[in-house]
């Protein structure tokens, strides 16, 4: 592969570009769903863009007392790492650019990236809502991370690679939905926590706490936080139907399976009420780590030659 | 030496401009970690003056300016005031005016009570709740702008009577509205009793005793949610409350659940209530003959507005303008106890505590206090302190 092509694949398909306008297409697509659902009108399809170019040509303030180079440097790791994290995932349904054995742990940190960010860009400013918004959403990432990651390492037991192309084929033949409901159930969830959806947006609660850890930012740093959010949302809903719902081998099968995906998790962004961060934490280490260690046990006790 | 170190006071200022308050009001909540452990209210950022500008106009004039006390009650505060004024000067409504004040109080308490449900699903983070009790509520506004042509402040009163008389038309709109409002409740009713997600954020949320609420004097809906039987209509039948009985509905439980279940039975109450008046409506006169002179005299009214208790003191000199008007809204007699029973619990309850007794600012501010950098506790100004401190301040600009 020459450099053309590197930079190709990196800058405008299937990275950069390509994943930005379908971040902000799947951005759309949510809010637009959950404005139809709550008897809204809802936004016009190019709004996410809009407010993109918006936020990117308005001035950023810095506040006093920060560390300029935090605030200015977290957005865009935070957005680099959601980037990174596409290249070992199947989106589109195309082969991953890069793939090496063990990409599924390195992918899933480079998507915890963005909220830890976040968390860090809250604690980094002296604003109150801030600072309680940072300290939510690190609570938050605490509690929903470990089950997370375990229900995505379910089917890696099952296909025998930590290496996210072999699941991906794997789960071709193999709908794992099926065969680890539960595995699957804690992944949607657990995603849903990752990207501060409804009824886990505790930690930026409008009527509690403004914008919660990202009150401080505007223009660019909001802008570039709004990205990473999009491009996780694309990125995540690939590696869950990869994983769960039978594997992406076409862009068809990727269109079709990742926004039913999507339209699950707007049924439940519209059906819920939002929870208490002391609700989220108990939720996840009463309940939803349990459930998913019982079903390693399972799966470990089945495959068990 | 004093080793016992003062630990850090982490101040949460909610208000006066925060997205869970749609009026101005502040309130500064100290916090350990998620827990409340102070809390703080400071208010009069909407204080309009309304007491002494009514003093400055004629009985008449003053309706209207009464009618914009409140933005969501203003029919209530016309009632109040036009009965106060009546009562002074011995003139009584005709039964059919009555009849009708009481309709379109009831038809404002059912649209108030909507608007309250929706802004307490939103602050629970259940925005569609928001949206769907919202777009109901239309159902209600548009029946009172049929009947009187506005939709806030509808204008219903004339000292002496009431303005508008219903037709055949107007009845079979109102029944229909309230066939389908009926419905929807019922619904909302299941929604707040049932929904496990919600009932995690309002059961054991705010619970206030019996007698906590006796000693923090709260009126209406708050009240009664914590089995205070505490309803003006019953009480002290006003308008044609003594023709039209409603019941009073109690809860034991004293907790947001219990007020989201009051408030939500109360609206059957005012659907049986309505029904009622539109199959036994009286005939006769709309007004009675009012003078343009009020006998001197002090007249004090009570009405319950959707809130709680609304009391309105009238003090007249015998002339075509009142000497005093004071308007006690229910907000402030609720609003003590937010202050109370946010302590202890989570910052993320608190909005929700604080939706709970339905608070309306603009109508219940009364008094400025003063605060600059250099007196941050501020001071209260009595009234001729007030008007000295602004001859000084203009005087102080034009230097």
């Amino acid at each position: 592969m020459n450099w053309f092509f590197v930079l190709l694949s990196l800058m405008v398909f299937p990275g950069g570009l390509f994943l930005l306008a379908g971040g902000m297409a799947y951005e759309w697509v949510d809010r637009k769903m959950l404005a139809v659902f709550q008897n809204r009108a809802g936004p016009r399809w190019f709004q996410p863009l809009a407010d993109t170019v918006k936020l990117l040509i308005k001035e950023e303030i810095i506040p006093d007392k920060v560390n300029a180079i935090l605030f200015i440097g977290l957005p865009i790791a935070a957005l680099a790492g959601g980037l990174t994290a596409a290249l070992y995932v199947p989106v589109a349904g195309l082969t991953p650019v890069y793939s090496f054995p063990g990409d599924l742990i390195v992918t899933l940190y480079l998507l915890s990236l963005l909220t830890l960010c976040m968390g860090l860009a809250g604690a980094n400013t002296l604003d109150r809502f801030s600072l309680i918004g940072a300290t939510r959403t690190l609570t938050q990432v605490f509690s929903y991370e470990a089950p997370f990651l375990l229900a995505m390492l379910g089917p890696a037991l099952v296909a025998g690679s930590w290496q996210i192309s072999d699941i991906n084929a794997y789960a071709g033949g193999h709908w794992l939905i099926l065969t680890q409901p539960v595995g699957f159930i804690v992944a949607v969830i657990g995603f849903m926590g990752k990207l501060v959806m409804p009824p886990f947006d505790a930690p930026e609660a409008h009527t509690e706490i403004g914008a919660g850890a990202l009150t401080e930012y505007s223009g660019r740093g909001l802008a570039f936080f709004h990205l990473a959010k999009a491009v996780e949302l694309i990125v995540g809903l690939s590696l869950v139907s990869a994983f769960y719902l039978g594997g992406l081998a076409t862009p068809l099968e990727f269109l079709v399976k990742t926004l039913a995906l999507l339209f699950v998790l707007i049924g439940l962004q519209s059906l819920l009420t939002r929870m208490r961060i002391d609700q989220t934490v108990g939720m996840w280490w009463r309940y939803g780590t349990l459930v998913v260690l019982a079903q390693w046990l399972v799966i470990i006790l089945v495959m068990r030659p | 030496m004093n080793t016992k170190q003062e630990p850090q006071r982490f101040v949460i200022p909610i208000g006066p401009q925060h997205p869970a308050l749609k009026e101005p009001g502040n309130f500064q909540f100290t916090v350990d970690g998620e827990i409340v452990t102070k809390a703080f209210v400071r208010l009069g950022y909407a204080h309009r003056g309304i007491e002494k500008a009514a003093e400055e106009r004629t009985w008449i004039q003053d309706l209207y300016l009464i009618e914009r006390v409140c933005g969501i009650c203003s029919h209530i505060h016309a009632l109040a005031y036009c009965l106060a004024v009546e009562q002074l000067a011995h003139v009584e409504a005709p039964p059919r005016a009555q009849a009708i004040r009481v309709l379109v109080a009831e038809l404002e308490r059912i649209h108030s009570h909507f608007l309250w449900m929706g802004v307490s699903g939103h602050e629970a983070g259940f925005d569609t709740f928001f949206m769907y009790s919202w777009r109901d509520r239309e159902r209600v506004m548009n029946i009172l702008e049929k009947l009187t042509g506005n939709r806030v402040n509808y204008s219903a009163n004339v000292l002496g009577g009431v303005k508008f008389d219903l037709d055949k038309e107007q009845i079979a709109s109102i029944r229909s509205g309230i066939d389908f409002l009926e419905e929807r409740t019922r619904h909302y009713l299941d929604v707040v009793a049932t929904d496990f997600m919600f009932l995690q954020r309002t059961r054991g949320i705010g619970v206030m005793s019996r007698a906590q609420a006796e000693i923090m004097g709260a009126v209406g809906p708050t009240a009664r949610a914590s089995n205070v039987a505490r309803d003006v209509r019953k009480d002290a039948p006003y308008a044609a409350y003594k023709e039209y009985p409603v019941d009073i509905i109690l809860d034991e439980r004293g907790d947001l659940e219990a007020r989201f279940e009051v408030r939500l039975k109360e609206l059957f109450e005012s659907f049986y209530l309505i029904r009622k008046i539109l199959d036994t409506l009286p005939g006769g006169e709309l007004t009675a003959r009012m003078p343009r002179k009020v006998p001197a005299g002090e007249a004090v009214m009570r009405v319950e507005a959707p809130r709680g208790e609304l009391l309105y003191f009238i003090r007249s000199n015998g002339s075509d303008k009142p000497e005093r008007l004071k308007i006690r809204t229910p907000t402030i007699c609720n609003l003590t106890s937010v202050v109370k029973l946010a302590i202890g619990h989570q910052l993320a309850d608190v909005p929700m505590i604080l939706a709970g007794i339905d608070p309306c600012f603009s109508c219940n501010d009364r008094s400025v206090q003063i605060r600059t950098s250099s007196d941050p506790d501020g001071r209260m100004l009595s009234w001729d302190e007030l008007r000295q401190h602004g001859i000084d301040f203009y005087k102080r600009l034009e230097k």
